[in-house]
């Protein structure tokens, strides 16, 4: 596991990482979120030990990143955001050097299996030179991956692949989460809403939000939302309507039909349609409004940058 | 120390995978095969052989050479960004850093065996009569003076990002240890002089190695500069971490 308190980094004047604190248990995804320049590198570039923190520590599998760096570093497998590799080199050959840094038990054996796992294995004597960006990406992948280390740090692992690639790599990564702790860092909500199991909102260095997905949007959205459309009235009818109901708290022109909020644990669905079919009107649609986590993250964010 | 062997194999391989390596060691052993036929040529009848030929050319010629090998070590993988992957493996920066100058010492090492053949032909042509003496104590000297060569070239290697800044760097620090053995013919103190050149690679090299002397005072300078050099190289590596 992950376990992060009051991790700062200060680059000369600029504090890139203030004071975070938050924990990625064993077999969960944890997303790391925010807009770019959050401070998400920075604080995953001090998890892998690639930069010291300014202050705080960060315990990786229970081995603190500053009193046993090199042992902390063997229980890492990390992808950054830019793949790096060594285009001279076959692609086993580049699994097998990471897997023999990185001390894997068995390199040949595990390189030829993680190789499988990322689809790989029929470019195993291809040149690193000679293969396409989301090939590459699943070889960071497997760089990350061959010794089979107990947490993996991964940078924006899906940016800059095509749609079909971005589907593999998101499999991928939650395949990962048996046996395995994932630190997954995005700007992209939609991602993070499909891979995490949990989600640290970060901005301006700081942690402005963490917890599941749902839990953030019910934070957010504590009150049931309804989208309707009605036809066979007019809108003013259809307001008129939609107001006449005790318990509607809001009304809201919503494309070719109404958000309507309500009143904290209040239903009006069934009382709705009958006052519809009363007044005449035909319910063509409703469905309950949920907030995704791009809501969450814009009405969090924005109020910070406000 | 972990990892230095896997990063020496990798940095190896690699000068053997890489057609510019091939095309350096060409062109070198090229040039060198003309003064060798040269050398014997106008030896003929009039003195013996150079048998230090070989050696003596190195000398001269490290200073493009060396940093052509070493100019790709950490620039590229810091342009790569193969560098943070390397930092954040559980290897200590030292061991990164002498397992790339190893790998770039070896190949100087297998390139410096090609030139062998001269020294047998040499042997063939004079019947055995060649001063093998002066050939060994070369060969040992040229060898730690590569070594020194390709340590000053880690350093600026370390610095840029930008190989051909890095070779070209490298390139005008060692023409200035390399001529700096002829200090004499622009100071007029000779002790001041005198002490200039012993801070030179020529001036451990020239009056010693290249005509049969070994002395340990050179092998300490040599072996001093390449741990002073990787001292700094290791540091430029830190850095990196800190910035």
């Amino acid at each position: 596991m992950i376990e992060v308190k009051d991790l700062t980094k200060r680059y000369s004047t600029r504090l890139a990482v203030d004071h975070i604190t938050f924990k990625a248990p064993e077999g969960e995804v944890v997303g790391l979120l925010g807009p770019n320049g959050a401070g998400k590198t920075t604080t995953m570039r001090m998890l892998t030990g690639f930069m010291p923190p300014t202050s705080g520590s960060a315990s990786i599998a229970g081995i603190d990143i500053l009193e046993d760096s090199l042992a902390a570093r063997a229980k890492v497998g990390y992808l950054p955001e830019r793949v790096p590799v060594y285009p001279d080199m076959t692609v086993e050959g580049y699994v097998l050097f990471w897997a023999k840094l990185r001390g894997a038990k068995a390199p040949r054996k595990q390189t030829a299996a993680v190789l499988e796992r990322v689809n790989l294995a029929d470019r195993s004597k291809t040149l690193v030179r000679n293969l396409s960006k989301g090939m590459r990406q699943r070889l960071g992948l497997a760089q990350a991956l061959v010794h089979n280390p107990p947490v993996m740090i991964l940078d924006e692992p899906t940016i800059g692949i095509d749609p079909q690639q971005v589907i593999e790599v998101r499999d991928t990564v939650r395949s990962l989460a048996q046996g395995h702790t994932v630190l997954f860092s995005t700007h992209i909500l939609s991602e993070a809403e499909q891979v995490c199991d949990r989600v640290v909102i970060i901005n301006h260095g700081k942690i402005v939000a963490q917890g599941k997905p749902a839990e953030l949007r019910k934070k957010l959205q504590p009150d049931l939302h309804l989208y309707v459309q009605i036809d066979k009235l007019t809108s003013k009818e259809i307001e008129k309507l939609l107001k006449s109901i005790p318990q509607v708290e809001n009304v809201q022109k919503a494309g070719d039909g109404y958000n309507v909020r309500v009143k904290k644990n209040a239903d009006i669905r069934t009382e709705l349609i009958d006052r519809a079919l009363r007044a005449g009107g035909s319910i063509q649609e409703m469905r309950p409004v949920i907030a995704t986590l791009e809501n969450v993250f814009l009405d969090i964010v924005g109020k910070e940058d406000v | 120390m972990k990892g230095v062997s896997i990063i020496f194999q990798r940095e190896l391989t690699s000068y053997f995978s890489s057609l510019f390596a091939y095309l350096i060691a060409f062109a070198l052993l090229l040039v060198m095969g003309i003064l060798f036929v040269n050398d014997l040529t106008i030896a003929a009848d009039l003195r013996p052989p150079d048998a230090a030929l070989v050696p003596n050319f190195f000398a001269f010629a490290l200073i493009f050479f060396a940093p052509l090998l070493t100019m790709r070590l950490l620039a590229e993988e810091k342009r790569e960004g193969t560098l943070e992957l390397l930092l954040t493996a559980p290897a200590t920066d030292t061991a990164i850093v002498v397992g790339k100058f190893l790998g770039a010492w070896a190949y100087f090492t297998v390139i410096l065996l090609l030139t062998f053949t001269h020294q047998f032909i040499l042997l063939w042509v004079t019947r055995g009569q060649a001063d093998l003496g002066i050939a060994i104590a070369a060969y040992i000297g040229i060898w730690l003076y590569g070594g020194a060569c390709l340590a000053v070239g880690m350093v600026f290697s370390a610095i840029t990002e930008n190989q051909i800044v890095a070779a070209f760097l490298a390139s005008a620090a060692l023409f200035l240890l390399w001529i700096g053995d002829r200090v004499g013919t622009v100071i007029s103190n000779i002790d001041i002089a005198r002490f200039l050149r012993e801070l030179t690679l020529q001036g451990h090299f020239v009056s010693s190695f290249a005509v049969g002397l070994m002395r340990p005072e050179d092998v300490v300078f040599f072996a001093g500069i390449i741990t002073l050099m990787l001292f700094i190289t290791i540091r430029l590596v830190e850095w990196n971490r800190w910035r």
